[in-house]
């Protein structure tokens, strides 16, 4: 049996120096939030809120068309009144996230506008931040009531070429098949950086530089993958669409908005 | 540089909106003609990369951090046309499915970070990297590319911004939408884009591609060698111009109309009063029964229709047909 090597048995306490090296943690962040807000999203069982996606994209943008055209400031408040209504029959985590980002857009609004108010204008600090919530709500609630998917195939009906839908489909896929292997080699640099990492910027250039190497190589996987499967050029988005009774009172009811904001753009 | 709703008026996103048509037909044009299907895949890897390359955070220094946008960094690894499209969607995607940057707003927000920025960044690297071969010529080409592709980018958002408030109005003359004009909105976006965002952009472009170079120098797409053609150059520079002509509220020097001379002068002169009186299509740039600015608008938008429909029947002409565009 052979001894220890006396350098063994001596204690050591080796503490590497600190160093800033937040950005690996703050990229590590962003990455995780935006994979973990993709991958929520393909967990959603059915569309909530009944109505069919494309009449829920085609009014989500009728509201921010109404809402960012009136200048009656009762006509924002009663549109701002309905989603948030809506907002509320959602179940709360999904409420949390979507008044985040529309807090955060309407106060940063409000801190812009807030010189231009002290010197007098009281219609922007009153106006611009109520509607820049309205707005940013109505589409984080389709955004987290819709599946990303429906959305997607929704724009068929928007006469989107199918081009253009194949693409915006493999998008959203790559955003996190090329996200987890960013995220990987973040994980990998910061395992490695122990102590002073000096070599900082080049690591960076190197994760990013890696990724677009990857994104090549999986753009050319994924061709042979579709030429394997019979792929010749041309792409069909499959239109799924059907009616129910719930879209049309949805109609109705968006109906009922154009006229509200018709009347109320007569009264300015 | 993601500009929300609201903050522009409808009008302007819809003329924004009206401007990145003929960009987005050229580019997938110019993309279909360059890659074959083989490479269809490719645009939708290259907008998630796009997408992600928002996300990485560059050190600065005293260990704070900062991101950029990469868009002219795109544009040298893939070409202009291929950034254009990948970054249009990168921003759709945010837009509809993250709720950055505004719906009406897409327009905009794509003419600025999809069509300024890269095409800007790219033509001002390939400019200098064709006349200066040696390698800190490249070096120069990318952080001059870069630098200022973000930097004019953020001046057309702060010129969008800008003329807002000269624009849109309600009756007492209060701005609806913006209300800083160009004086404020120039220096409060351009500064930090000089000072912050510029330095971050060259960074993270410089390392990246310095590094793809390095592991894997055939890589870089090689756009093909040709003669830069000019006239979409100076079609941006229009539309980017388009608004700052309503800076100039008062009549260009010799061209008064007789009231405005008899203003002037005290008396209209005779041959004045009873002359021609030419009538254009759109007089004076205003749309009877619209108001002035959306006439102004509707005008640069026809103004545009008709440069590119001119410089399309100009092109055709020499190569006997339109290609199909499918």
């Amino acid at each position: 049996m052979t001894d220890v090597p006396s350098w063994l048995t001596q204690p050591e306490n080796y503490s590497p120096p600190a160093d800033n090296d937040r950005f690996i943690d703050k990229s590590i962040l962003s990455f995780i939030g935006l994979i973990s807000k993709i991958k929520q999203q393909s967990g959603l069982a059915g569309d909530a809120l009944w109505v069919s996606p494309v009449f829920k994209l085609l009014f989500t943008i009728l509201y921010v068309v109404l809402v960012s055209s009136s200048r009656h400031f009762t006509f924002v408040y009663l549109m701002l009144a309905y989603i948030i209504v809506v907002l509320a029959v959602m179940p709360a985590r999904d409420i949390r996230r979507c008044l985040r980002g529309a807090l955060i857009a309407a106060a940063f609004t409000y801190l812009i506008l807030l010189p231009s108010a002290l010197a007098g204008n009281r219609y922007s600090i009153t106006m611009i931040p109520a509607k820049v919530f309205a707005c940013v709500l109505a589409v984080n609630i389709l955004s987290a009531s819709t599946r990303w998917d429906h959305i997607i195939g929704a724009l068929k009906r928007f006469f989107f070429p199918d081009l253009f839908i194949f693409v915006f489909d493999i998008t959203i896929k790559y955003i996190v098949m090329l996200g987890e292997f960013a995220l990987q080699m973040l994980y990998a640099l910061k395992l490695r950086s122990v102590g002073k990492n000096r070599s900082k910027y080049g690591s960076i250039g190197g994760v990013g530089g890696t990724l677009f190497i990857k994104s090549r190589d999986m753009s050319e996987d994924m061709y042979y993958a579709m030429e394997c499967r019979g792929f010749t050029g041309e792409y069909h988005a499959a239109d799924k669409f059907g009616f129910t009774v719930y879209d049309g009172a949805y109609i109705l009811l968006n109906g009922g908005f154009v006229w509200l904001f018709v009347y109320f753009q007569n009264l300015v | 540089m993601h500009i929300p709703d609201n903050y522009l008026s409808p009008s302007t996103c819809a003329v924004m909106a009206a401007a990145m048509v003929p960009v987005w037909a050229v580019s997938v044009k110019k993309v279909k003609k360059e890659i074959s299907k083989a490479k269809m895949p490719q645009l939708g890897i290259f907008a998630a990369l796009s997408f992600l390359m928002m996300m990485f955070n560059v050190p600065l220094f005293g260990g704070t951090t900062g991101h950029a946008v990469g868009g002219t960094l795109i544009a040298i690894l893939m070409g202009p046309y291929s950034a254009c499209i990948s970054v249009s969607v990168a921003l759709l995607v945010q837009a509809l499915l993250f709720g950055d940057g505004g719906i009406l707003s897409f327009g905009a927000n794509c003419f600025n970070m999809a069509f300024v920025l890269p095409f800007v960044g790219y033509y001002i690297y390939k400019f200098i990297k064709e006349r200066a071969h040696s390698k800190g010529g490249e070096t120069a080409a990318i952080i001059l590319g870069s630098y200022f592709g973000l930097v004019v980018a953020s001046l057309c958002a702060a010129v969008e911004f800008g003329i807002q408030p000269l624009l849109f109005t309600d009756a007492l003359g209060k701005p609806l939408y913006c209300p800083y004009g160009l004086a404020v909105s120039i220096p409060a976006m351009v500064i930090p884009h000089l000072a912050v965002a510029g330095p971050v952009e060259v960074l993270f472009t410089l390392l990246i591609v310095t590094f793809v170079k390095k592991v894997s120098p055939d890589m870089i797409d090689a756009a093909p060698a040709k003669k830069t053609n000019g006239i979409w150059g100076l079609i941006l520079a229009l539309i980017c111009l388009t608004p700052l002509g309503l800076l100039a509220s008062g009549t260009a020097w010799g061209e008064w109309s007789p009231e405005e001379i008899s203003g002037l002068a005290g008396y209209t002169p005779k041959g004045m009063s009873g002359g021609l009186s030419y009538s254009a299509l759109l007089p004076d740039y205003t749309v009877t029964g619209l108001p002035e600015a959306a006439g102004y608008v509707v005008s640069a938008m026809v103004g545009v229709a008709i440069l590119v429909i001119v410089f399309k029947l100009l092109g055709t002409r020499g190569s006997g047909g339109p290609a199909e565009a499918k």
